[in-house]
């Protein structure tokens, strides 16, 4: 524990203010040629031709692929942990977003890449986009995913769901039922070093990949899922990220560059624009969001029924995940004895949403504190002692049924008053998070927390 | 083109509206200067030319023929940081390091200037700078601590490898280090 609490030098400070890190855009391998991709232009179409020969004839063009050219084209992001794959790497038969790519050149020079993309004959069939997710579940919506509008693969379930306590109970006790929307938008993760790979073939068979990406290991396996090749025959250099925040944990250049250093027998290279970064990559999903408590007049949230829609764009990659963390997470802070949740990843025509700085968690945060504050506002009660009311304590159990071993509500909220200088009343002042007795453990609470129940064992009561 | 970059002059062959970005980056082999958007926006490709920050992105190698041309890999090295690449690295004005090189350069031009400005000068001189990892807070401490010479010792040494050299040595010619 000596670093804790020291001011230590960066590991990688000299390098990075003397010019020195080598980023992947900076290694220079003679040879290396440049990738390009042909990118759909709609958000939903049939593709009903496609011919690469004028590209591949195209001088200075040294390899094309499509789909044809992927041993293993459809692969998902969370096949390991037993999610069904739904994501090709080239489209197939239909593009579903906007970005999504169909084809990708190697040649020279950047400007010779682009000229093949240019030569490359396409047509399309276009279809209508859905692009709201609260029109997915329409009666008329027809939907464009093979599995329907929304991810059908949490267990026998459509929805992420959350079952507990007596929810309708809960609502017919209550003095006040409040209610709330809440919908924040996408995000660009937006790191400054855009997606950027490059893969060399060696001499011995084998492939070096340079790779900006997040998760080295993960996005191996995602390579050799692609190319059914055993994972000793990749080599990933790795480790210096020009900035992620989440954007770089979907694999996103390497397994292309990898199938075109294949074809060609030469390093390619593979670096987004800043517009490619902007309309193609992934983004932090859009969600929608609906709550509603059950309060009684003193300020006790009796029960909570919540719908969520967690926006996919067209494929799942880490949505259901994100959901399910989501979920965990829908009371907040706070201690809700009776839930009802329903949490749906809804596929539609946008680039796939995925990873970004605890994603599922901070917009579900961003609602339920926002829906104390109006519960607080509608009952006329203060809004931090509402909190510190409702806040988790040791021995209560979440909306999963973790047993709480040193949750930090009231120790939070009662620095963050302070900090702002708040004027609580002393009742709230003295406020802990030990478990509850007395005026904190009223009747509707006795089911929802362990006090005799076994001590933390870190798998929930 | 004939070029002096970072002391030594050079000889270009690309064709005259090549950007200056990639006749350093692909021609000499210098990547300092990155490609974070292309399009004059972030600041990451940042050069001096002679002396005043440009965007190398945006700028035709035609237009800068017989200038000189000034990157960070110029400005210190391991073991003999400039006072504001030690300034950077002593105050955590950094963390992925993309945006670093630009950020470097743009404070070395601007105390070149002003070697006291305030802070309002500071966030004006670097407002063309994008970096998503810092918060800016700490860049802007970083140019601070620069201007008032609170650089350390340890700092302006920081990288150095090998028996440490009494005198330090110019190795780029012209280099302010």
């Amino acid at each position: 524990m000596k670093a804790v609490g020291a001011r230590l030098p960066r590991y990688d400070g000299v390098g990075h203010v003397t010019g020195r890190t080598r980023f992947v855009d900076d290694v220079r391998i003679p040879g290396t040629l440049w990738a390009k991709a042909l990118r759909s232009p709609h958000p939903h179409a049939g593709i009903t031709h496609l011919d690469t020969s004028k590209a591949e004839q195209h001088p200075g063009v040294h390899a094309v692929i499509t789909h044809e050219d992927v041993p293993r084209n459809v692969y998902g992001h969370l096949e390991g942990l037993g999610v069904p794959a739904d994501e090709p790497l080239l489209a197939e038969d239909d593009v579903r977003y906007k970005g999504q790519p169909i084809a990708v050149v190697a040649a020279e020079d950047e400007a010779t890449a682009l000229e093949a993309v240019d030569l490359i004959e396409i047509e399309f069939e276009e279809r209508e986009p859905l692009l709201d997710i609260r029109k997915a579940f329409d009666p008329d919506s027809r939907p464009f995913h093979q599995w329907g509008a929304a991810f059908p693969h949490f267990g026998p379930y459509t929805s992420r769901r959350i079952r507990k306590g007596d929810v309708e109970g809960a609502f017919e006790r209550a003095d006040t039922i409040v209610q709330g929307v809440y919908r924040p938008q996408a995000i660009e993760q937006l790191p400054i070093e855009p997606q950027v790979g490059l893969s060399v073939p060696e001499p011995d068979g084998r492939l070096t990949i340079y790779s900006c990406t997040q998760a080295m290991y993960f996005s191996m396996g995602v390579v050799a899922a692609h190319l059914e090749w055993p994972l000793n025959k990749l080599k990933f250099v790795g480790g210096t990220v020009g900035g992620g925040f989440g954007g770089k944990v979907d694999t996103a250049t390497e397994t292309i560059t990898a199938l075109l250093a294949l074809k060609s027998n030469r390093p390619v290279k593979w670096r987004w624009t800043r517009e490619e970064e902007f309309l193609c990559s992934s983004t932090r999903a859009p969600w929608h969001m609906e709550i509603a408590d059950a309060v009684t007049a003193d300020g006790w949230l009796l029960g909570r029924k919540m719908i969520t829609l967690h926006d996919a764009g067209a494929y799942t990659r880490f949505s259901s995940y994100g959901v399910t963390k989501h979920s965990f997470h829908h009371t907040g802070a706070y201690t809700i004895p009776n839930l009802r949740f329903d949490g749906y990843v809804v596929y539609t025509n946008r680039s796939p949403t995925s990873a970004m700085r605890g994603f599922g968690v901070t917009s579900v945060s961003y609602a339920a504190e926002i829906q104390m504050n109006r519960i607080a506002e509608v009952l006329g009660l203060d809004p931090l002692e509402l909190r510190l009311k409702n806040a988790n304590r040791i021995g209560d159990l979440t909306a999963n049924r973790v047993r709480l071993s040193d949750p930090s509500t009231v120790p939070v909220v009662l620095a963050a008053a302070d900090r702002i200088g708040y004027d609580l009343s002393p009742e709230y002042r003295q406020m802990t998070n030990e478990p509850r007795s007395g005026e904190l453990l009223p009747e509707h609470l006795l089911a929802s927390v362990a006090l005799d129940g076994p001590k933390s064992d870190g798998k929930g009561a | 083109m004939r070029l002096t970059v970072n002391g030594l002059e050079r000889e270009l062959s690309a064709p005259p509206l090549e950007t200056l970005l990639n006749a350093l980056r692909d021609e000499l082999g210098i990547t300092s200067p990155k490609a974070g958007c292309q399009q004059g926006g972030c600041g990451a490709c940042t050069v001096l030319v002679d002396g005043e920050p440009r965007r190398s992105c945006l700028t035709p190698v035609v237009a800068v023929d017989g200038a000189a041309v000034t990157t960070v890999e110029a400005l210190g090295e391991p073991g003999k940081l400039s006072p504001v690449q030690a300034a950077f690295y002593e105050q955590y004005g950094l963390q992925c390091g993309y945006c670093t090189p630009g950020f470097v350069l743009a404070t070395t031009a601007l105390l070149e200037r002003n070697p006291s400005p305030s802070r309002d000068e500071i966030l004006q001189e670097l407002r063309g700078h994008m970096c998503r990892c810092t918060g800016y807070v700490k860049i802007v401490a970083a140019v601070e601590a620069a201007a008032r010479g609170e650089v350390s010792d340890a700092a302006r040494h920081a990288g150095a490898t090998g028996p440490s050299r009494e005198e330090p040595e110019v190795l780029v010619p012209g280099s302010p280090a």
